[in-house]
């Protein structure tokens, strides 16, 4: 088994038995859908504009908890330091903590859709499955700028605050081309019409996982 | 640093500096459709070039500090960072005083507005982990990633914000081109305000930079002495 | 005669201003091992520390392998175990699956079958499915040198092996010792105020006020209960 394998089946295995990151992700992207709903003017609560807002909103707080979780697991009896002594390459540890908090996100993101369709009164169909790839690609993104973040934030003494102030900038394109592809796929768009908005995506994910594989060992020593 | 070269910079910033005022505020006309306010403009793009040319710097020295893995490179993109950091938030303050009078508002979410902003974002997360984070070999590392995730970003950042301008629908008609300089003389204007912003820029660099220096000097210093004593036997 | 595994040069580490070790040179050689004395806060962890490349020297330096301990691939990582203070094992997996999971980074071949044998070694086969937040500190200790030892490397580094372990803890505690001495591997292990004194192949060292020399028992605790009974575990 590889050392990405190990670690990715040892964290999953760990959020089965009550890690619970994925149940916290799920209710905050409750919370934030219904702050969302309260929030809104009556009249504008029902468009797939506001809809878009909101899920891409509970992206975000939920991916920061999300790959906080992730690395908190670690640091329970130093066992971050006891991975760091493994011969295996730090870019493959980068990679199994990215895909365990893309898949703790993903779940959320996929209740978080339910939701969406129930709080903006949206319907089930061909526009609602168009989204799922665009969020996908967002809590990917989001997850490999945070776990590479998380990595620094928990180190210092703000600890877990700085994360957001850190990653949320970072994550600002994929934000923009998300929500804007969202809306427009809610609003009924073919795909074609938002290829660009997913092409900037694609852009993100794939340099910030890059980053993310080269950077992790800086962020990761500990010395 | 050398201590002469940095005093050579000073004096050119204030003959330049002179200079730019005297032809912003002075040589260059009036333009026509905006009136005195365009004049901000002088000091708006410079500030402008300035600050992400800055923080180019801060990138490029976290690549080399994490390769080669010297202190000077931590302590150069430290300096520039702060330093594209006040270049950047007075973009962003020029950039408002400008736009109020002209486009009616104080901010607007134009592209390179917006661009500008997110930088300044990234940058202020930067300065946030260096100040609750000890001065050691690890933060340093640590805003080199940074650093360098940053700028990599920022390609797909202008992609989005351009994208997005575009097609949301404009809150504001925006005059594109509202820059245009009939006049040489504005043309003149800039490029002196641009050599005096560039040498000012330079000078505060050194300075931080500098001051930096001497902050890791003296942490190696004191470690050395520690280190003396310690293998002296004494506490 | 064999390099080093183990060799530094002046090696010093201070904390803010304070030194905890003072130009240190010390060497072991394969199959050696070295029982590293001194009382708390005496700079003993920060020493295995730097030797597994967990913590960068203020000054001088470590070879382990004659590799730098601060530029240390994996292939050298690999070699090293570590027993650190810390037991690096995850309070809600079970001791098997901690096991199995760390034998799968060391690459073992079957991880399953490293981690049965461990258990067993370690008299830990009774709880190998308790997790590990459950269990006791001492059967924790257990598994952190299983774990250590897992992979079978040439440099074993114990912080402490003896803490909270029972007298049946301490004897296989002592057997892997030396075992992992019989087999060609080099032991450093950082003890307080037991003077474990052992066959030729053991170097006693004394590590007060940041210096490193040699160990001069005092009598009232060669006497003490511990001492006597880790020494006639490793005479064999």
């Amino acid at each position: 088994m590889s050392p990405f394998a190990a670690v990715l089946r040892k964290d999953l295995r760990l959020e089965l038995r009550g890690g619970n990151s994925t149940l916290s992700l799920v209710a905050l992207s409750l919370m934030v859908m219904a702050v969302m709903v309260f929030t809104q003017a009556e009249a504008k609560s029902h468009d797939a504009e506001s809809a878009a807002a909101a899920i891409w909103i509970a992206m975000v707080f939920s991916g920061v908890i999300g790959a906080t979780r992730v690395l908190t697991a670690e640091r329970e009896n130093g066992c971050i330091r006891g991975l760091l002594l493994c011969p295996i390459d730090p870019a493959g540890l980068y990679a199994a903590k990215l895909c365990a908090a893309f898949i703790f996100m993903a779940i959320a993101e996929a209740a978080a859709m339910l939701m969406m369709v129930l709080f903006f009164n949206l319907d089930f169909g061909v526009p609602l499955l168009r989204t799922a790839p665009i969020l996908m690609l967002g809590a990917l993104g989001f997850a490999a700028a945070a776990t590479l973040l998380a990595a620094i934030s928990s180190r210092t003494r703000a600890g877990d605050m700085i994360l957001p102030i850190l990653a949320v900038p970072i994550y600002v394109p994929a934000l923009i081309a998300g929500v804007r592809a969202t809306a427009a796929a809610l609003g009924g768009a073919p795909m074609g019409a938002i290829a660009q908005w997913l092409k900037i995506m694609v852009a993100f994910d794939i340099l910030l996982v890059t980053a993310g594989c080269l950077l992790f060992e800086y962020a990761a020593r500990e010395d | 640093m050398n201590r002469n070269i940095r005093t050579i910079v000073a004096a050119a910033t204030f003959i330049l500096m002179i200079a730019a005022l005297f032809m912003v505020f002075d040589y260059a006309p009036t333009e026509a459709d905006q009136g005195i306010v365009q004049r901000i403009f002088y000091f708006h793009v410079p500030c402008a070039w300035v600050a992400f040319a800055s923080f180019g710097i801060a990138a490029l020295s976290g690549i080399l500090y994490l390769w080669l893995g010297d202190r000077i490179w931590d302590d150069l993109e430290y300096a520039a960072a702060e330093t594209g950091m006040v270049f950047c938030t007075l973009v962003l303050v020029t950039g408002s005083l400008w736009a109020k009078p002209i486009w009616g508002t104080w901010w607007t979410w134009d592209s390179r507005l917006t661009t500008t902003f997110i930088l300044w974002l990234m940058y202020g997360g930067y300065m946030m982990m260096r100040a609750s984070a000890d001065d050691t070999a690890q933060t340093a590392r640590f805003g080199a990633v940074i650093a360098i995730v940053a700028a990599a970003d920022v390609p797909v950042v202008i992609a989005s914000v351009r994208l997005w301008r575009t097609i949301h629908p404009a809150v504001i008609v925006t005059k594109e081109g509202g820059h245009g300089l009939e006049d040489p003389r504005m043309v003149a204007a800039l490029l002196v305000s641009l050599a005096a912003f560039t040498a000012l820029y330079g000078w505060l660099l050194m300075l931080r930079f500098a001051q930096l220096r001497a902050r890791t000097r003296l942490g190696a210093l004191a470690r050395e002495i520690a280190l003396a004593y310690a293998a002296a036997g004494d506490d | 005669m064999s390099a080093p595994v183990v060799e530094t040069h002046k090696l010093s580490m201070l904390y803010g201003q304070s030194p905890v070790l003072r130009e240190i040179d010390f060497k072991l050689l394969p199959g050696y091992g070295a029982f590293v004395i001194g009382g708390n806060g005496a700079g003993k962890s920060t020493l295995l520390r730097i030797l597994a490349g967990m913590a960068a020297p203020t000054a001088g330096g470590a070879l382990i392998f004659g590799r730098d301990t601060r530029r240390m691939s994996a292939r050298y990582r690999r070699r090293i175990g570590m027993m650190a203070h810390q037991s690096f094992l995850y309070p809600n997996l079970t001791a098997r699956e901690n096991l199995e999971f760390y034998a799968a980074l060391y690459g073992l071949p079957e991880p399953r079958v490293s981690a049965e044998t461990w258990l067993d070694k370690v008299g830990m086969a009774q709880f190998a499915d308790a997790r590990v937040r459950a269990v006791s500190r001492g059967m924790e200790q257990r598994l952190s040198a299983a774990r250590a030892l897992i992979a079978d490397p040439l440099l074993v580094l114990l912080d402490e092996p003896f803490a909270s372990l029972d007298s049946d803890g301490a004897a296989i505690m002592a057997r892997l010792i030396r075992e992992a001495l019989d087999r060609g591997a080099s032991v450093v292990a950082a003890m307080h105020g037991v003077p474990a004194i052992a066959g030729t192949d053991f170097q006693v060292f004394e590590l007060a006020r940041g210096h490193l020399g040699p160990f001069t028992p005092k009598e009232e605790e060669t006497t003490a209960w511990t001492g006597a009974r880790i020494r006639s575990l490793l005479h064999r």
